[in-house]
């Protein structure tokens, strides 16, 4: 894989703002943009390191939730009860805010928690998953159970987590003296920034020897243990990069939904990725971002079109299915034989224009 | 020149069925060890008892001292074994090249191998490689495109790029043409004194090609351990190959 196709995509997404003069449209595409994040972060456990990880959405969730946490004790006294209260503790009749929200009061706190907790969850379940040697639907449905007691677990714990409101009402996020609001462009470049970090630091990843080794492991796990790999190890180390990034996009999804709710890391949300990053391409991280773009995209736009407000999901699910069906490799499988295809002809036609000059080079 | 790996007393069973029983093998640094017999002999057995792939229900193998039925299978690796499988295994998604790099496994840990070096230093060494299997035209291919004959040249390849001291061959040369088979067995004597070779063989033109010291093996058991001539007079190998046409013909 080549790190040119990275760069235009960034290059795209950085320009975005020029042609699209519409907050409210900027904000809908930043969120799409967000869910890309959460794609490619899949695409890395799924698509390079064989995990297909159904609980996505459980690290997505608990960035979301961190950055939440942060803004809302921000929030002015409008919104919290006596001393910084959140609203809904009030409600609740907690007296005093719990141990585990306080160094939330900093912001650089929530953003490293943001990050790390994700990958540390990520790589205790992974210790227990990979140490025993659970492969294949097992790890899916061990990944997906965990999320779904989350979910439940933080539902039901209301006056610490909000339950099933979610924590609303937030304050805006504000670093180096830079306020992001939701729909301001400064938040549309936090996000740009953020897919190209996400972008590079997976590439990185990739293209280096340890990145290769998981590659390895995917095709063939038991071979890589007789080279003197410890697998596990590198399966947990990607699972929790992966988790990290995933993090990091729940973060940014709660900046410009100015909201976290329960629903961030549902198994509706969670599911919906694995479909993103197959329709794009799980063995290609541009291909996974643009596949979450556009089909997430297009499910905002059907899901809000007359037409087919009580069919959208019908046509989502079609739509997986030729593509599994079809492009095993997802777009990015297609964009590759195209581009193989031009690259051929161009090849051929050269070929015949240099004529028998180039054919003797060739046999000696 | 000292005992380097010992296999005492080895059982095996599964379920009930004993593969090993009783087991006894050494072999001396920077020999070429062939290890024959009849199916169901318990040959590919004794090479997963080596390399960590099954665990012992009884006995020890020992390697340069170290306990290797203590050991887990990435352990025994680092230890200095290395294994190539009968059913040729590498790694199809990958290119030539990138199953090369993955065997090139000086340090195993993670953090380690968060570096970029691919494709650069160690090019001529990769390339080194794949013209000693016959592979430097296919570098960039991915291994999946390869034949059955070439794949366990690939596999070949990745063990001599693996280094390991302890090198255990599962029927190298299965699918292999007669030519490919004579390459092999020389690349196996060029092996051979600086690497420590057990070889598990039904081609017995290929093992008498290559063998210092043949080792043969009948229901879970050493049978008879000699030179091809001695094992082929050997009355009780004679017995045990009855009715499979003698020795040549296993």
């Amino acid at each position: 894989m080549q790190i040119a196709p990275i760069l235009i995509v960034c290059a795209v997404v950085f320009a975005l703002p020029l042609v699209l003069n519409n907050d409210f449209l900027l904000n809908k595409v930043a969120r799409y943009l967000v869910l890309g994040i959460l794609t490619i972060s899949l695409a890395l456990s799924w698509g390079f390191g064989g995990i297909l990880n159904l609980g996505q959405a459980m690290s997505f969730g608990i960035g979301s939730y961190a950055m939440a946490m942060a803004l809302k004790l921000k929030t002015i006294p409008v919104h919290t009860g006596s001393g910084g209260l959140p609203d809904f503790m009030v409600w609740n009749n907690v007296a005093r805010l719990p141990w585990f929200w306080e160094p939330f009061k900093s912001i650089s706190f929530a953003i490293a928690a943001g990050i790390i907790v994700p990958a540390l969850v990520a790589a205790g379940l992974g210790w227990f998953i990979f140490r025993s040697r659970v492969t294949g639907v097992y790890v899916s449905i061990i990944t997906l159970a965990t999320m779904v007691v989350l979910n439940l677990v933080i539902i039901d714990q209301q006056s610490y987590t909000g339950g099933f409101n979610g924590i609303t009402d937030l304050a805006q996020l504000e670093l180096f003296g830079i306020a992001f609001d939701a729909y301001g462009r400064a938040t549309f470049y936090l996000v740009a920034t953020c897919v190209m970090l996400s972008l590079l630091v997976a590439f990185a990843f990739t293209c280096s020897r340890a990145g290769l080794i998981v590659q390895a492991i995917r095709d063939h796990e038991g071979r890589v243990r007789y080279f003197g790999y410890d697998v596990a190890t590198y399966q947990i180390f990607v699972f929790a990069l992966s988790a990290a990034i995933a993090g990091l996009a729940g973060m940014l999804y709660t900046i410009v939904m100015e909201f976290a709710s329960p629903t961030f890391l549902g198994v509706q949300l969670s599911l919906s990725v694995v479909v993103w990053c197959a329709v794009g391409g799980r063995q290609s991280l541009v291909g996974s971002f643009l596949g979450a773009v556009l089909v997430a995209g297009m499910q905002g736009a059907l899901s809000e079109s007359a037409a087919f407000l009580e069919t959208w999901t019908l046509v989502m699910g079609v739509l997986f299915v030729l593509v599994v069906l079809f492009l095993p490799k997802g777009l990015a499988g297609l964009a590759q034989v195209a581009w193989h295809w031009i690259v051929h002809r161009r090849q051929v036609t050269q070929g015949i224009a240099h004529g028998v000059g180039r054919t003797r080079e060739g046999s000696a | 020149m000292t005992t380097h790996l010992d296999l005492r007393d080895i059982s095996v069973s599964f379920n009930g069925f004993k593969a090993l029983n009783g087991f006894n093998m050494s072999v001396r640094k920077g020999e070429l060890r062939c290890l024959i017999g009849p199916n169901g002999a318990g040959k590919t057995t004794a090479l997963d008892i080596i390399c960590g792939k099954v665990k012992p229900t009884a006995g020890t193998v020992t390697f340069d001292g170290a306990a290797l039925h203590e050991l887990e299978e990435h352990e025994i690796a680092r230890a200095g074994v290395g294994r190539k499988f009968q059913v040729p295994s590498v790694f199809r998604d990958l290119t030539v090249a990138e199953n090369l790099e993955v065997a090139r496994a000086g340090r195993p840990g993670v953090w380690a191998n968060l570096r970029w070096d691919l494709g650069q230093a160690r090019r001529p060494n990769v390339e080194r490689l794949a013209e000693l299997v016959g592979l430097a035209e296919q570098l960039d291919r991915p291994a999946a495109y390869l034949s059955h004959g070439q794949t366990q040249w690939l596999e070949i390849g990745m063990l001599v790029a693996q280094d390991a001291d302890l090198i255990l061959m599962d029927e190298p040369t299965a699918g292999m043409t007669a030519q490919e088979t004579r390459k092999t067995a020389e690349l196996f004597g060029r092996l051979k004194g600086k690497h420590t070779l057990v070889v598990v063989e039904h081609d017995m033109g290929f093992v008498k090609a290559i063998g210092d010291i043949i080792s043969v093996m009948h229901m879970g058991q050493l049978l008879a351990e000699g030179t091809a001539a001695q094992v082929e007079a050997h009355p009780e190998v004679r017995r045990a190959y009855l009715g499979s046409g003698g020795i040549t013909n296993a």
